[in-house]
């Protein structure tokens, strides 16, 4: 049999045509300003921050502060729900402009992306099943411990979290696990720790208040001492555009001092997270 | 006055080493009958395959109705269109209709508009006598039915040329006789055919030249009285006599 | 159906010996199960005492009785002609997984209040996915069975490294090569496109193979009978090949579908909200995951009913169909 040379040339050619809608990155601050609308990342997994409400829209803290950074860039805001290891791995290419999705800003995330401005703060705490013994953080020594993967729980339980924002509180590392086990997202984790102590897990490092919101949702979960540390949470951009980078810095320092953080803080978390805590 | 329609010069071929046709050298010119026979692996089947280029030659040279048939042709597909070929196993297309079969040809790659290609189809199924068939599939009909369509399906490209590739072999023998009646009544129209067969009866009613083959050459080429009566060569004597046996 | 035999002997489980045996062997099961803590040993209460207390004796009365049941079972199933056997034991499997998600203690009403965003957003975009990636698809594995049957060693060769390559990877690799890896060649592609991207060039590859049996299929007087009669490559292919070998392509393509609709579902992990992402997101504000998970393993299977169905009904034309 024969082969046409064009139709086989036409064949190779199917893969490139297909990707349409194709777009070049360029500069996230006029893309912007030129489509009016500001595309943000978020996770849609991650009640109370960001999460599909009943209305199944997006929903929650992190979406309240993109939706008031949008306003005061004069902008539409869309959401886009990529996970979470795509957001931090950085060169988003101009897919979305900006992540509102309470990212710590470490060393290691700081090489790929920028950190506008840090617009609160989370206690980060160690958590066990209510039927667990365990008195003290240190109590998890050897056991098993849950983290959502590429998080800075994860990070802190393998002794490995660099925070480089200004103003963050130091910490010592205070567990040291036989074992970590590492999750899609935080409910992942509490999922297989509420299926009864060392079931799975014997216990976990995750954000205080995701962790309260479970227990508030019948988790029979048991916080464990005093947060093992706090950590800042950011903004963050594709590296490569200063102005964009100030404009975000000057949109978060003016909402933290005219108080819509303290109000969105309060309204999520019923506690102001928006200042650092000694 | 007639013209040569085919003509096949120092034709030599081989499959791998396996010297298929030797030396081939025969003319065929318009309103000939040729019938051409040989025992089985004699290369008649190859040497007709060749003559529409299904099958490729090596050497020497294959002219049809005036083009050199060569690897590097451009227009193979016009020079098939003037050549009409019958299968032994007939070769329809079972996903069509007889009448779509018979049209399918003209109108794509004729050009013929569809009113047109009908009309001409169903004359051709007039004149293989079953135009009652014509809304059926290949599957539903005979054997015998099948072949005769498919000689209508070749008419209706309007051949110069028709070449039959044993088309009675894989028939049932009583439907042997009504596709070798088509054949006979389209040599009479002054149809020019090459009929590779062993129908002895056919070749002495029609053919102008009885051409045999043995081992890849030509080994006899007479008119058919001289043929059957005076037989040259010993093959042929020894061929003749194994099929007129019964 | 396998070939019947016309002879046949008595029903297996009727026979005492292959009864005592399935009595037996279900008694161990069920007594190493250890039921008597559950709502089985609840139920044996008057007879066993205290469940929790009643150890071994406990767990083989449970066991026994449960034994029994599911053998009388057997053996009442195995008196009815062949279509009630498969209905009853179809309503019996269904009962015992309805039975299995009711333990779950899921909260209905939370379903019924987002079921319905979960049809129309996350069954529609699940299924345009699917359609349009089996679709081009398609078109895709014809070229690519075209190259692979050709004598261009070229067209051949680029048409099997591109079978093996993609036949060879797990689709969740191919779809983060696709979103992550085409940015770097400077083509930024969005999360749908680079799904169905992903799906085309998978199953693509799969049907190829599909596609090449089918026009292989096709017998070779086809081609000689077309092509005698002066028809070019592509007019052959297109009307005369490719309409014959359709009535065996078009059923294994259906089952590529079916089986593409649930791999659809990989494509969530890059924030495409279709009926995965869907499952895994909604119950997350309410912590209501099981409910979420569980509805849309059914509307899954419904889907996948549905198109089984319609599946059969295509095979069943090309049966009857083939002249």
């Amino acid at each position: 049999m024969k082969l046409n040379r064009r139709i086989f040339t036409f064949a190779t050619g199917v893969a490139l045509a297909l990707s349409s809608s194709v777009s070049f990155a360029g500069e996230a601050m006029d893309r912007v300003m030129s489509t009016g609308t500001l595309k943000v990342a978020t996770d849609a997994n991650w009640a109370p921050q960001s999460f599909l409400n009943d209305e199944n829209k997006m929903d929650g803290f992190d979406v309240d502060v993109a939706r008031e950074v949008a306003k005061r860039l004069g902008v539409e805001v869309e959401f886009v729900t990529p996970s979470w290891d795509i957001i931090t791995a950085g060169n988003w290419n101009g897919r979305w402009d900006l992540s509102v999705g309470s990212m710590t800003p470490t060393k290691a995330r700081a090489e790929v992306l920028s950190f506008p401005a840090v617009y609160y703060y989370t206690p980060a705490s160690a958590a066990v099943h209510k039927d667990s013994s365990a008195e003290s953080v240190s109590d998890l020594n050897g056991k098993n411990v849950g983290a959502s993967t590429a998080s800075t729980f994860n990070l802190y339980l393998q002794k490995d979290l660099t925070i480089d924002a200004e103003g963050t509180p130091s910490f010592e590392y205070k567990i040291s696990p036989s074992e970590i086990k590492s999750y899609q997202d935080d409910t992942a984790v509490m999922d297989d720790l509420r299926l009864g102590d060392g079931v799975r897990i014997d216990g976990m490092v995750g954000s205080l208040p995701a962790i309260l919101e479970g227990i508030k949702n019948n988790y029979p979960l048991r916080v464990l001492g005093d947060p093992v540390f706090y950590e800042p949470l950011s903004l963050a951009i594709d590296k490569g555009d200063a102005e964009f980078n100030d404009k975000l810095a000057g949109i978060v320092s003016e909402m933290r001092s005219d108080g819509t953080l303290k109000t969105l803080s309060e309204k999520w978390y019923g506690i102001d997270y928006t200042t650092a805590i000694e | 006055m007639s013209a040569p329609i085919i003509e096949m010069t120092n034709v030599n071929k081989w499959y791998g080493t396996y010297h298929a046709l030797r030396n081939i050298n025969f003319t065929v010119n318009e309103g000939d009958k040729i019938v051409v026979c040989g025992p089985s692996g004699s290369g008649k089947s190859t040497m007709i395959r060749t003559l529409n280029y299904l099958e490729a030659h090596q050497e020497g040279t294959i002219r049809v109705n005036g083009t050199d048939m060569h690897p590097r042709m451009k227009d193979v597909d016009k020079v098939r269109m003037d050549v009409g070929m019958v299968f032994q196993h007939f070769n329809l297309f079972p996903h069509l209709t007889i009448l779509e079969n018979l049209m399918a040809g003209p109108m794509w790659v004729r050009g013929i508009a569809q009113e047109e290609a009908r009309k001409t189809a169903m004359m051709y199924l007039e004149r293989v006598r079953i135009p009652e068939q014509a809304d059926k599939y290949p599957g539903q009909l005979s054997g015998g039915q099948q072949q005769r369509v498919a000689i209508a399906r070749s008419l209706c490209m309007k051949p110069k040329v028709m070449l039959f590739d044993e088309p009675t072999s894989a028939l049932d023998p009583e439907m042997v006789s009504e596709v070798l009646d088509t054949m006979v009544s389209l040599a009479k129209d002054g149809m020019t055919m090459v009929c590779v067969t062993h129908e002895m009866g056919f070749a002495k009613a029609v053919a102008d030249r009885v051409i045999f083959m043995d081992e890849g050459s030509i080994v006899e080429e007479n008119d058919p009285i001289n043929f059957f009566e005076n037989p040259q060569s010993k093959r042929t004597q020894n061929f003749l006599s194994q099929i007129l046996q019964h | 159906m396998l070939f019947a035999d016309t002879v046949v002997g008595d029903t297996g489980v009727h026979k005492p010996k292959v009864i005592l045996i399935m009595v037996v062997v279900a008694t161990v099961i069920f007594t190493l199960l250890g039921l008597n803590d559950t709502i089985f040993g609840e139920i044996m209460r008057p007879v066993i005492g205290e469940p929790k207390e009643s150890g071994l004796f406990g767990n083989l009365s449970v066991g026994f009785v449960l034994a029994i049941i599911l053998v009388i079972n057997i053996v009442l199933i195995g008196f009815l002609p062949f279509r009630y056997q498969v209905i009853v034991v179809w309503l019996q499997l269904l009962a015992l997984f309805l039975t299995f998600f009711y333990s779950f203690d899921l909260k209905i009403e939370f379903i019924r209040s987002k079921i319905w965003f979960m049809i129309t957003q996350g069954v529609f975009t699940t299924l345009y996915i699917s359609a349009i990636s089996i679709i081009l698809a398609s078109f895709v594995a014809i070229f690519g069975a075209i190259a692979k049957l050709s004598s261009n060693g070229f067209a051949f060769a680029i048409a099997s490294f591109y079978t093996s390559f993609f036949r060879g990877l797990p689709l969740l690799m191919q779809l983060y090569l696709i979103y992550l890896g085409m940015p770097q060649l400077g083509y930024v592609i969005d999360a749908v496109p680079a799904g169905i991207l992903a799906l085309t060039l998978c199953y693509g590859a799969y049907m190829t193979e599909i596609f090449r049996a089918g026009i292989q299929s096709i017998n070779k007087g086809q081609w000689e009978a077309s092509r005698s009669m002066g028809f070019g490559f592509g007019l052959t292919m297109r009307r005369i090949i490719l309409p014959q070998a359709m009535p065996l392509i078009i059923p294994p393509t259906g089952n590529q579908f079916i089986a593409m609709l649930k791999d659809s579902s990989l494509v969530s992990v890059i924030g495409v909200w279709e009926l995965m992402f869907l499952a895994r997101t909604m119950g997350n504000k309410d912590f209501r995951h099981m409910e979420m998970l569980i509805t849309a393993a059914l509307i899954y299977w419904c889907l996948t009913m549905v198109l089984e169905f319609i599946q059969s009904r295509i095979e069943r034309h090309y049966r009857t169909a083939s002249h």
